[in-house]
């Protein structure tokens, strides 16, 4: 059932910042929205909340066109990147702060603030003043102020950037089980596609104006419309080259200065279809493998000589950079490899894991 | 990401948008400006406009109760700036405004830094803070009335301490407020009660500087004076350069001491152009030239200030990137 | 610059400082001990410094004429009235400016409000004066006083606010807008409490002007209304002015801004700082 609608919402500042974005969100549903700074992740939010009035288009609730509906009357709430605590009323009054303001008797407001503040651990902190917590307990007391009178849609703005790793962790298991998530639509932002990962349901990818691509995490990892999403997702960045595309012999190869690479026949279905001759190349570095010695290679895959540039040892993996025959590429290595500068080593590529996009628009042109 | 070009605007931008805010109505914040707003008008731009209508006439007392004033034209405005007394009030404020506002802003800085730098201990600082600004929360008519008072040339106490330090024989008496000095009197009750008002900004602006930079300055291993020059004082530069207009803008307009201490006398020796005004205004009952009269200093105030602010903008910007 | 220069240097600060002390006190304090003279010694040829008499009973004696109560009254009346007119006209519309009226207009606006500081009092008094006098309650009311002296509070007043209010962070007012109080609610919930340090700066401000002003009260009142200002040269006997209840009147009258300066002066610090660093 569809909980939240955007429909072709406009919205501008001296520049267009959204353009024509529709979305739908389920009941239930949590929506994480990705996409690097300044794109209007933070605009769109706004909107729906109400906090700025769309140019064009419309928003539904529950079915209830909200589009003209001030902020204060459409039951929605946003935790904010500042947190937004009011400094002059203690833990336990900024949570409660909704509840009065629909007017609900003080017994009720006491037990549903209690009853909030234990399930973010911050029940000790009622009586303190924001100025006396620390970073994490305000980001849950905002939340907590968020979720006190029940609203209908929920949104995050990186909520959880300005902490450190423990306490992000900790508070994305609570996103994960918090039970009022289930009656609402979520709406979470973040610039960081390892939480969007780990948080959504369906990711969308914001960029131009409008949702670029959405799905989940995994659909869009895997099939990236465009190179615009390819290169913002995933760490480290997706390997990228221009390629010119020729056909030898029935052997159709993608040619990027002297290295030449070839191309997977389901894939030169479509190019030829196509007519594409150049192209941008998406290698993505975890399908870029370092050769051990005595590993088989496998049908597709192809052994190319390459000569380390810079490596750099990360804890759970490695990240090299290495040139081969004069193009750079971006290696994911195992963690108990070690390379030095200048060291001769074979890395191998499968072609079936290519992905190749528009010169111009960047369109990945395997549909 | 690329930018998308002024060509490719979607309609919807291009349309025009209103400008209508969700959450109130655009007519409150008109309301809310607009009382006071028309309060102001009635006290500020009626009088202007009265008065610039009768900068123009001929009015004095008896024409303004009976209603028959004329057009005179120019000649009022004309008659202000050629008369001599106009010419010497305009010397004498030059004076009052070099030694009385600017030496305020510039003691009134060397006293806040010196406050601050060199006393440590906080409450012996605020202490003294409190002694030095008192003078500021008195009334100027009676700063005016006790300077008069001190500087009674027989029986006044400044001339008797200079006679017991040694500065006076004991027959001698200065005429602070005769024709040679009174002006300079003046001055002196005005820079004794204001400077403070500078200190005070000063001070508030020095307490109010980034302590970190502070700090890196003390890890350099700077010197005291470096630190004064090259951080605090260009920090404290548009503060200052605020001081001095406040203090400006104060200054030019008030007459309370000069009506209180000398009345513009003796003579005319400490007549100052607000005051001439004054005079003409509501002694003479000369109001056509009275309303001249302010006009053309409100005017020429304006201009310098508008002027002194668009300098120091300029100057911020520099500063801003600097 | 050698160590004993630096050393050199600091007393020679200091010694400025000290002196400019002394300066600052010694009138003070004449008047002070003026005050507890009586006449008699205060017209000797060779003043005092230290009195030979004392008189606190010139402190009683300045009420013995009622209107020297009655001035401090209506002092009291006026500056009072007028402070709370300037606020809240000024917190009005400094709210409106800092939040709202943003565009060319909005700036212009406040800076037109702003230089009306500059309008002498002279180009204002003499026709307000004609204007009072045409009215009912006429020139010699408290009404005039307290409209007049909005004059130069209401620019000031609005100015701060403004400067106040565009400091409180505006994602408050919004929070409290998404928890559900209307701009209404929000403002005396969320917004005037934020600001509450700056108001009280500025309601300083601006009684200590209203407190101390002469020039509009004398020409304009004098009878139904009279200020302290004004009552001052009624302390004659004859053509002598009686300078020890001048003086003393004048040490009654300083008691409460010093006292409000002193219990108050963090927050004239912080309204100075703020209003003229930010604005």
């Amino acid at each position: 059932m569809v909980h939240l609608e955007l429909n072709k919402i406009c919205k501008g500042f001296d520049h267009p910042v959204i353009d024509r974005l529709s979305l739908k969100v389920d009941k239930g549903e949590f929506f994480v929205i990705v996409g690097p700074s300044g794109i209007g992740k933070t605009t769109l939010l706004r909107c729906i909340a109400g906090l700025e009035k769309l140019d064009e288009g419309e928003i539904f609730i529950e079915g209830d066109n909200v589009t003209n509906v001030p902020p204060y009357n459409r039951n929605v709430a946003m935790t904010f990147e500042s947190y937004a605590l009011y400094p002059h009323m203690t833990v336990f009054e900024n949570i409660a702060n909704p509840l009065k303001a629909l007017k609900k008797e003080d017994s009720l407001i006491r037990s549903r603030v209690y009853e909030i503040a234990e399930l973010l651990h911050i029940d000790g902190l009622l009586e303190r003043k924001p100025h006396e917590i620390s970073g994490g307990q305000k980001q849950r007391t905002a939340l907590g102020r968020t979720l006190a009178a029940h609203p209908r849609v929920f949104l995050l703005d990186e909520p959880i950037s300005h902490l450190d790793a423990k306490i992000r962790a900790e508070l994305r298991t609570q996103f994960h089980t918090l039970e009022a998530l289930r009656e609402v639509s979520t709406v979470y932002v973040t610039h960081d596609y390892a939480e969007a990962l780990s948080l959504g349901d369906r990711i969308g990818v914001m960029g131009n104006g409008g949702l670029v691509q959405i799905g989940t995490a995994h659909e869009i990892y895997e099939k990236p419309n465009s190179l615009f999403v390819a290169q913002h997702l995933g760490q480290p960045s997706i390997n990228s080259l221009e390629i010119d595309l020729i056909e030898e012999a029935e052997k159709p190869s993608a040619i990027a200065g002297s290295l030449k690479l070839p191309v997977d026949l389901n894939h030169w279905e479509h190019l030829k279809r196509k007519n594409i001759t150049k192209c941008t190349l998406g290698i993505r570095p975890q399908f870029v493998k370092v050769v051990n010695g005595d590993q088989s290679s496998e049908d597709n895959s192809l052994e190319l000589n390459g000569m380390v540039e810079v490596y750099e040892a990360l804890g759970a993996y490695g990240v090299m950079i290495t040139s081969v025959v004069g193009q750079k590429l971006t290696v994911l290595t195992d963690p108990e490899d070690k390379y030095d500068h200048d060291e001769n080593i074979i890395i191998r590529i499968d072609p079936s894991t290519f992905n190749y996009f528009d010169l111009n628009n960047g369109v990945n042109l395997i549909p | 990401m690329k930018e998308i070009s002024k060509t490719d605007y979607p309609d919807w931008f291009l349309k025009k948008r209103t400008g209508k805010n969700l959450i109130v109505s655009p007519a409150i914040p008109w309301l809310m400006v607009g009382f006071p707003v028309l309060i102001l008008i009635a006290i500020v731009i009626y009088p202007t406009i009265w008065m610039g209508y009768h900068a123009f006439q001929n009015t004095s007392m008896m024409s303004l109760f009976n209603n028959n004033f004329e057009y005179v034209g120019w000649s009022n405005f004309y008659n202000v700036m050629t008369s001599d007394r106009m010419h010497e009030s305009i010397y004498r404020l030059i004076q009052y405004l070099l030694f009385g506002a600017c030496l305020e802003v510039i003691l009134g800085t060397i006293l806040a830094l010196i406050l601050y730098e060199m006393i440590k201990n906080e409450l012996l600082r605020i202490v003294l803070l409190i002694l030095m600004v008192m003078p500021m929360m008195l009334p100027p008519s009676i700063v005016g009335v006790l300077w008069k008072f001190l500087l009674q040339a027989y029986n006044g106490a400044i001339n008797h301490l200079l006679i017991n330090l040694g500065f006076l024989d004991a027959m001698e008496r200065i005429e602070w407020l005769g024709a040679e000095f009174a002006l300079y009197s003046i001055t002196i009750a005005d820079v004794w009660q204001w400077t403070a008002l500078p200190l005070l900004i000063v001070y508030s602006g020095r307490v109010s500087l980034p302590p970190a930079i502070y700090e890196a300055a003390r890890v350099d291993g700077a010197p005291t004076w470096m630190v004064l020059k090259r951080i605090t004082l260009p920090m404290l530069k548009e503060i200052i350069a605020i001081a001095f207009i406040i203090r400006f803008m104060d200054a030019y307009k008030f007459v309370d001491k000069i009506y209180v201490m000398t009345s513009g006398g003796p003579g005319q020796s400490t007549e100052l152009p607000v005051f001439i005004a004054f005079q003409k205004g509501i002694r003479e009952v000369e109001v056509g030239e009275a309303a001249a009269y302010a006009w053309i200093i409100f005017v020429f105030a304006a201009l310098l200030i508008t002027l002194f602010l668009k300098y120091l903008k300029n100057v911020l910007k520099a500063q801003a990137f600097a | 610059m050698t160590e004993s220069n630096i050393k050199l240097i600091k007393i020679i600060l200091l010694a400025f400082l000290l002196v400019w002390i002394v300066f600052t006190l010694f009138p003070l304090y004449f008047q002070l001990i003026t005050s507890l003279k009586p006449v008699a010694e205060i017209n000797a040829m060779v003043p005092t410094f230290w009195p030979e008499t004392f008189r606190p009973g010139n402190y009683l004696g300045i009420f013995a004429d009622p209107g020297s109560l009655k001035s401090l009254m209506d002092s009291l009346i006026v500056s009072i009235s007028n402070t709370i007119l300037s606020l809240l006209l000024g917190t009005l519309a400094g709210y409106a400016l800092a939040r709202y009226l943003k565009g060319i207009v909005g700036e212009n606006l406040a800076f037109w409000i702003l230089s009306n500081r500059m309008f002498p009092p002279v180009a204002v008094i003499i026709p307000m004066f004609f204007l009072f006098d045409a009215t009912p309650w006429g020139t010699d009311s408290y009404v005039s006083l307290i409209l007049l002296y909005l004059v130069f509070n209401l620019p000031l007043a609005t100015w701060l606010m403004m400067v106040f209010f565009r400091d409180a962070p505006r994602e408050l007012e919004e929070a409290s807008y998404l928890d559900g109080y209307t701009p209404l609610k929000t403002f005396f919930k969320i917004t005037l409490p934020l600001v509450f340090p700056g108001m009280i700066s500025v309601a300083m401000l601006c009684w200590i002007f209203a407190w101390n002003e002469y020039l509009f009260a004398n020409l304009l009142t004098g009878t139904t209304v009279k200020t302290f200002p004004v009552h001052i040269p009624s302390f004659t006997q004859g053509s002598q002015t009686l300078w020890n209840l001048v003086m003393a009147f004048s040490m009654v009258a300083m008691i409460p801004p010093v006292g409000m300066f002193i219990i108050l002066r963090r927050y004239m610090v912080r309204g100075l700082s703020l209003g003229v660093v930010k604005g």
